[in-house]
Parts: structure tokens; C-alpha cells; sequence
């Protein structure tokens, strides 16, 4: 049976990868590289890495060949940046395994079935920043800050089958432990759509709670991960019941 | 002993990954659409990524096609990964229905009631295959919408996800792996390691 994941999120902003609190304050924490060969290391399920400060300027390119020199043995998630089907695919021809897709999403429903076509959907992820409200769930557009409902050609992607997962981000309490705001979960409206969950996790009780329920994939955690030797296994341990690939300690790398 | 794997360069995504997984297992490891490259390889790998139409376009219009049906018939090694191991068999229907390489009887399908299987899986071996025996149980990592079937005897390893899935074919020297060894961290290499040996093993270059 497929299991549950533990992805390691890594962050970055003006080239280091960052500590984020709500992607509004940042605390550097260093090379991205170094931090997914740790992830690596330790036997992350997948890594999951986010350039939030692309724009239009196209993924990040050098970094993805910084990261495929480092010779990592684990799926690896790209988003930042991404256009359309050619920089997606530009981006898994430098290595990573799947994308996700958040701009794209308000602007241009139909380069995601593009890039679904080009790559697959099981490729395909579409990063949501979200907030539970007394009207339902609120997508926030980093780039003008509003909040509006789940858009139907966003949500139709899922129908027609060019996305295969939704990563729902709580902005509002990322960088925050034991702060995800479950009731995100409930609020997604799609409930066939497997959900990858991101912000304010890592506390053991919680993460195994959200880990327990059926619609969801994954968890991802970022700034948990980083500060101690062995943090995924370390954090695996602490989740026996949540149907994930046991954690194994391989040692250092040679 | 280190041996020299052809990774065949169709332009069909993530080479970078699978080269550098054979490197770390202290192979020498060439990307290239060139036959007398190709010639020169031990192993042959055809890895892809994408839909099934699109790669075989691309594998004819190199004519690459033909060269791996030959040189598989030839008796030398070759190791499908992921979509490289749908390209194995007879036919595909994802998109259209469209000819494989036909060198493993069997289809290629949607997976079971739509969706995905995406994430880490444990094998099941079939049979007692040392190549793949140690692998039983091990968890591996699989990304994918469509799915191989093929006749019992080329069933080397199946997993679980609802319905059991066709994980990994073997018809004499030619072995296709549907989910990504090199992404499989530890028993994903281990695995490679056994494929490389035991295929070059049985008889060498051809």
C-alpha cells in the first residue's frame, strides 16, 4: 500500500535558503543545497523547494543544476517561477521529479493542462496559499494580497485530471509549530483531490492527527528540519502510527 | 568491476538523475543519442518521462527505436526506467493507442480506476530472482498514472495500491523498473547495483 509522506520544505529567497515566518520575515539559514543534502541524508520521502522570489523571471535554473550536482537520491518538488509546459519541462530535465504551479493558477489555468500534457499530471501540484474564513476556504494571491474564493477554472484543473495533488499552504501561521489550522483540511473543497499539507507543522501530536486523515497525501515541514542531526528520523519516530516509510538511519554520507 | 552504462538520450526528461545514480555506484555513465556511444556501453538504459505517444515519436525520429529493438534481441542488457519500461512492451493506450518496442509481451494501461500512484511503496518479489529477491518488501519510490501489464512469467516484482500493480519485468537481459531507483535513496541503489552486475554478468557485451 502506498504510504504516507514526510517531505522536507526548503525555502528560498534571494539565492539562501531562509527560515519564513509567514512569508512575511525571513532568517537565513544558508545554501539550499546544503539543506536538501541533509534532507537527503536523513531519508526525507520527497523534498520540496520554493523560490518565492522568481516572479517572471523563470525558474531557477542554476540552483536545480547546484542540486542535481549534489547527487540527491530523493524525489525532488521545484516550484518558483514556472511559466508554462517549456519551463516546466526545463525544470525536470535539470532533475526534479514534479512541479508546483501557484502564479499560473490565477493567471493562466491553461498552461497547467500544458504542462500536465507535457509531463504528466502525477508531475503536477498546484500550491495554494489558503485561510479558513467563516465563508469557506480564502486563495490568497501573494502578489496583491487578496484573498478570494477557489476559483472554478483553478478547481476544474483537478476535474479534468491535470493535477494530481493540491499542497495547501497556511500562509497565516507558516513558521509558527503546532499552528496549522486543521480546519483547512474540511474546507478544501475538492475531496477526491489528495492533499499535501504545509505551514506550521512538525509538532509530533498534530502532524500525526492531520497524518490520520484519509485525504491527506503528505505532510511537508520546513523550518523543523533544520536545526538538528537526524530531524526526519527523528520526527518519523515520533509518528508510529501514521502509515509512513520507517525512518532508517544511514549515518553520514562519505 | 566498473562497468560503462549507456543512458539513451531522447530527450525524454530527468537523464541528469539516473547518471548520476550510476556514477555513485562507480560506473561510467554516458547521456547520448549516438549509436557508436551506444555501441560502446555495457548496459543500456532507457529512462523517460512524459506520455507514451510523445516517446516513442521522439525514439523514431532519432531512430533509436530500431537500435534498441536490435540491440535487445541481440542479447545485450538493456533497463527500462519508469515510462523507459511502458516503452518495453507491445502497446500503450495512454492518449491514442500507439506500438511499443514489443520486446516484453504486454500493455500498457490506465491505472485502475483513474489517478495516481505517487509515493513510496513496498515490492513484493515475484519468484526467487536473486537479482531482485533482496528487494522484497523494500520501499520504493513510484510516480506514475499509467501502468504495464504483462504475463506472469515477466513478473518480477508487483506492488499494492488498491489493485496490484506491475512494479518491475524481466524477460532474459531485458528489465524494466516502473517506479525510480534513482530517486529510491539506499534501496533504490542497492537495487541498480544488483541490475548492473547481473546483467552484465550473464554474458557481456554483445
Amino acid at each position: 500500500m502506498i504510504q504516507k509522506r514526510l517531505i522536507g520544505a526548503i525555502t528560498v529567497r534571494q539565492g539562501l535558503a531562509v527560515q519564513s515566518f509567514g512569508y512575511r520575515r525571513w532568517l537565513p539559514l544558508g545554501d539550499p543545497v546544503v539543506l536538501a543534502w541533509n534532507l537527503d541524508r536523513w531519508g526525507a520521502d520527497e523534498i520540496l523547494v520554493t523560490v518565492t522570489d522568481r516572479g517572471g523571471a523563470g525558474p531557477d535554473l542554476a540552483l536545480l543544476d547546484r542540486l542535481a550536482a549534489a547527487g540527491l537520491s530523493t524525489p525532488l518538488i521545484y516550484g518558483g517561477g514556472i511559466r508554462g509546459p517549456a519551463d516546466a519541462v526545463a525544470v525536470v530535465n535539470r532533475g526534479a521529479d514534479r512541479v508546483t504551479v501557484d502564479q499560473l493558477l490565477h493567471d493562466a489555468p491553461g498552461e497547467v493542462a500544458g504542462i500536465a500534457a507535457a509531463l504528466g499530471a502525477q508531475a503536477v501540484i498546484a500550491a495554494l496559499p489558503v485561510a479558513a474564513t467563516p465563508e469557506g476556504l480564502a486563495w490568497r494571491d501573494y502578489r496583491d494580497g487578496a484573498d478570494r474564493a477557489p476559483g472554478l477554472a483553478m478547481l476544474d484543473l483537478f476535474g479534468a485530471g491535470h493535477v494530481s495533488e493540491a499542497l495547501l499552504i497556511d500562509w497565516q501561521h507558516e513558521g509558527v509549530p503546532g499552528a496549522f489550522e486543521a480546519a483547512l483540511v474540511p474546507a478544501f473543497p475538492l475531496h477526491d483531490v489528495p492533499l499535501i499539507l504545509f505551514g506550521g507543522l512538525g509538532e509530533p501530536e498534530q502532524t500525526a492527527r492531520l497524518l490520520a486523515e484519509p485525504r491527506v497525501a503528505a505532510v511537508a515541514v520546513g523550518n523543523m528540519l533544520a536545526w538538528r542531526e537526524h530531524a526526519v528520523q527523528t520526527l518519523k519516530a515520533a509518528l508510529p502510527g501514521a502509515r509512513l516509510r520507517p525512518a532508517r538511519f544511514a549515518g553520514a554520507a562519505a | 568491476m566498473r562497468r560503462t552504462v549507456g543512458i539513451i538520450d531522447y530527450g525524454a526528461g530527468n537523464l541528469s538523475s539516473v547518471q548520476r545514480a550510476f556514477h555513485a555506484l562507480g560506473h561510467r555513465a554516458r547521456v547520448t543519442a549516438e549509436a557508436d556511444v551506444l555501441d560502446s556501453a555495457d548496459l543500456l538504459v532507457l529512462p523517460g518521462v512524459g506520455a507514451f505517444p510523445h516517446a516513442m515519436e521522439r525514439l523514431a525520429a532519432a531512430g533509436l527505436d530500431r537500435y534498441v529493438t536490435e540491440a535487445a534481441r541481440g542479447g545485450r542488457p538493456l533497463l527500462g526506467i519508469c515510462l523507459g519500461m511502458q516503452l518495453l512492451v507491445e502497446e500503450s493506450e495512454e492518449q491514442r493507442l500507439t506500438a511499443g518496442l514489443g520486446l516484453v509481451p504486454g500493455r500498457v494501461a490506465a491505472l485502475p480506476g483513474g489517478g495516481w500512484h505517487i509515493g513510496w511503496n513496498r515490492l513484493e518479489v515475484v519468484g526467487a530472482d536473486p537479482m531482485f529477491r533482496p528487494s522484497d518488501r523494500e520501499s520504493v519510490y513510484f510516480n506514475h498514472s499509467f501502468a504495464v501489464d504483462v504475463p506472469l512469467p515477466y513478473r518480477a516484482a508487483v506492488a499494492r495500491a488498491g489493485v496490484e500493480l506491475v512494479a518491475a519485468i524481466r524477460r532474459d537481459r531485458i528489465v524494466g523498473l516502473q517506479f525510480h531507483p534513482e530517486k529510491s535513496q539506499a534501496a533504490g541503489r542497492a537495487l541498480l547495483a544488483r541490475i548492473v552486475e547481473a546483467l552484465c554478468a550473464e554474458g557481456g557485451r554483445a
